[in-house]
């Protein structure tokens, strides 16, 4: 899968991921010398694509990128989600690839990845991208939310909008409305809000989530056998409840755009 | 981001492959800070020149840049890690001096100017208002927009040297007027020595952070607004400010309606007192920023007719050495005290080899010393510290 971001140093390289959780220090966070990580549960950058969400700390942090690279033990390339002067200036003065404006979540430590800094691009290559649908009805200011079976294949036990994955050629709008026919018996018309895709990673797949917003004015539900429960909750009651963070937000947004 | 068709020949490598590198570091930064263009630029200032702060990487690195790099614009560096005749006596060892002594050649083969000061504004390296810029060195950097109305960024070192090696520089930031505005007041009620006005831009710092502050009811000459400039970049990361009356860009901006912060006696001992770990001294330093020929004048005239009668504390004055060359007579006063140093300075220098305490007047200093230097810190007046040892 690739992953559109944003180039900030030239080249190309392929490696296994390196990913650090948190703002990250070349200066005194790594051995220039040896490549070994002084921070975090250790390890070593040597080749790896080295993942992080920023830089921080000293200038010199851009020269103990050098001095990896005079070493031999630079990392393969660097993916941030934020690149700040330090890190983007170590990477261009050692010829290390650099993409940034990508989100770092989606990235596991041992993924196998392609860092294309020539054009701003990522790719994923255990994973696969599969699109779907994640809609709230709404009605009467309460959201529709279904748990999926303990048994489910994906998140299970998790209580989710009404989602699905969008079939063949059809169009994600229409996707939504079939989804919401097929596990709740419910006929909305036309959307009211819908937000760009939000990438969610679960294993060797990166769901490429559409959220939709649906006002509709009947709550009489008949659940198909992908869910065994269902609820409508306010925005606050679903924010408490076993959920993916994703969709907290994305219902948040949706609400938002709702109300001009 | 918009290249002319010039600065994509030089990002294609038609200039060789340092002026591609180059131009690569300077469009990545554009690209961070959202830069739609490049501007030239007339002047650049360089950090990174103490072999302390750059190490061997730093090192490697201006080896392979310098074998086909020149810079373009009039160029300076920081102070170094050692005054280059003088280094025994700073005890450095000769390991470090030979390294230190490489950086100065390399940095001189790409036509950089090797007075190495952090008051290269003091001569040398003058830009004129409105002109853009591309300066290391925070305390540098601030003076120069704020006293001079030039236009630069806090650079770092690398992005500075790129600049100067393209005659360019990315537009974002400082280089554009809209951000060059006060974004708060600072009615400051303090006296008028030299480091009270270090204290002035300590608390300031700390309070604002990167801000532009616009200053009343003061009136800092060359000396006051260098410590003040300096402290505030070190204790913030102030890098421009404004003082009514004084600044040649002060009533460009209309600043009714500002937040108004009152600094006074109060503010600046808790600033005092934040910068005070030691109780006593093995080195004391002045000089930071590098001495100018008033305050060498004004030294040497306090010592005149004293002796310095504890031989447990070393003394270092620090300045430039065009300055040091224009003062002989003082000079020699200040050297019965201990050395003048030329093109050094206590925070850039590896002092931690030899001292664990250190004096200074000055507030960046304060800030530095501790985690640069590994120093307990008195951090007080000139005369005040002088005393401790005449």
């Amino acid at each position: 899968m690739i992953v559109r971001g944003r180039s900030i140093s030239k080249g190309k390289a392929r490696g296994t991921v390196l990913r650090l959780k948190g703002a990250f220090s070349f200066l005194g966070g790594v051995d220039g010398a040896t490549g070994e990580l002084r921070v975090e549960d250790g390890g070593n950058v040597s080749d790896r694509i080295l993942v992080f969400p920023m830089g921080k700390g000293s200038t010199v942090g851009s020269f103990t990128m050098y001095d990896l690279k005079v070493h031999g033990k630079q990392p393969a390339a660097v993916i941030n989600s934020t690149a700040e002067t330090i890190v983007a200036t170590g990477a261009v003065i050692s010829s290390i690839p650099m993409v940034d404006s990508v989100d770092v979540g989606l990235l596991r430590n041992g993924d196998d990845v392609t860092v294309d800094g020539n054009d701003g691009t990522i790719e994923i290559h255990n994973v696969r991208p599969v699109r779907c649908v994640s809609s709230v009805v709404y009605v009467d200011g309460k959201i529709l939310m279904l748990r999926r079976p303990d048994s489910a294949s994906s998140f299970p036990g998790v209580w989710s909008l009404v989602a699905g994955k969008v079939e063949g050629n059809e169009s994600t709008d229409d996707a939504a409305k079939r989804e919401i026919y097929e596990e709740t018996g419910l006929r909305v018309s036309s959307h009211s809000a819908s937000l760009g895709p939000i990438f969610v990673r679960e294993n060797d797949v990166i769901w490429e989530v559409h959220p939709y917003l649906f006002v509709h004015n009947v709550s009489d539900v008949k659940l198909n056998k992908e869910n065994v429960e269902h609820l409508w909750v306010s925005p606050d009651e679903m924010e408490r409840m076993n959920t993916v963070t994703s969709t907290v937000l994305a219902v948040r947004e949706l609400i938002s755009k709702l109300i001009p | 981001m918009y290249l002319s068709r010039d600065e994509e020949a030089v990002l294609s490598g038609k200039h060789g492959e340092s002026a591609q590198k180059a131009m690569e570091l300077v469009v990545a930064l554009g690209k961070i800070y959202n830069a739609e263009n490049l501007v030239d630029i007339t002047s650049a200032h360089i950090s990174g020149a103490s072999y302390k702060t750059i190490g061997d990487g730093g090192l490697k690195y201006l080896e392979d840049v310098s074998k086909d790099a020149k810079v373009k614009v009039t160029s300076t560096l920081n102070p170094l890690g050692m005054d280059r005749e003088r280094w025994k006596e700073m005890r450095i060892s000769p390991e470090f001096a030979k390294k230190q002594l490489r950086i100065i050649e390399l940095y001189g083969k790409m036509g950089v100017r090797t007075s190495c000061t952090c008051t290269p504004y003091l001569g040398g390296n003058v830009p004129k208002f409105g002109e853009h810029a591309a300066w290391a060195e925070s305390s540098a950097l601030s003076f120069v927009n704020s006293y001079i109305g030039a236009r630069t960024n806090r650079e770092g070192g690398p992005g500075a040297l790129a600049a100067a090696i393209i005659g360019k520089t990315a537009n974002y930031g400082l280089h554009l007027e809209k951000n060059r505005a006060p974004a708060v007041i600072i009615d400051a009620d303090i006296g008028n020595t030299l480091f009270d006005h270090s204290l002035l831009g300590q608390a300031v710092g700390k309070r604002i952070g990167s801000a532009i502050p616009y200053y009343r009811n003061i009136r800092p000459d060359i000396e006051a607004a260098k410590t003040m400039a300096a402290a505030m970049a070190a204790a913030g990361s102030v890098a421009m400010f404004h003082v009514e009356g004084v600044t040649p860009e002060h009533s460009r901006y209309d600043v009714s309606g500002l937040e108004t912060i009152h600094i006074g006696k109060k503010e600046l001992k808790d600033a005092r007192e934040s910068l005070n770990t030691a109780d006593d001294i093995q080195l004391l330093a002045f000089g930071c920023p590098h001495l100018t020929v008033r305050e060498i004048t004004e030294m040497a005239a306090f010592l005149k007719d004293k002796k310095k009668r504890r031989n447990d504390v070393d003394i270092w004055f620090c300045t430039s050495s065009e300055v040091r060359s224009r003062c002989p007579d003082q000079v020699k006063i200040l050297e019965r005290f201990g050395p003048v140093l030329a093109d050094t300075c206590m925070v850039v220098a590896p002092i931690e080899s030899n001292y664990q305490r250190t004096g200074t007047n000055s507030a960046k200093a304060g800030n530095y010393l501790p985690t640069l230097c590994s120093q307990r810190v008195m951090c007080d007046d000139f005369a005040k510290l002088m005393e401790l040892v005449i």
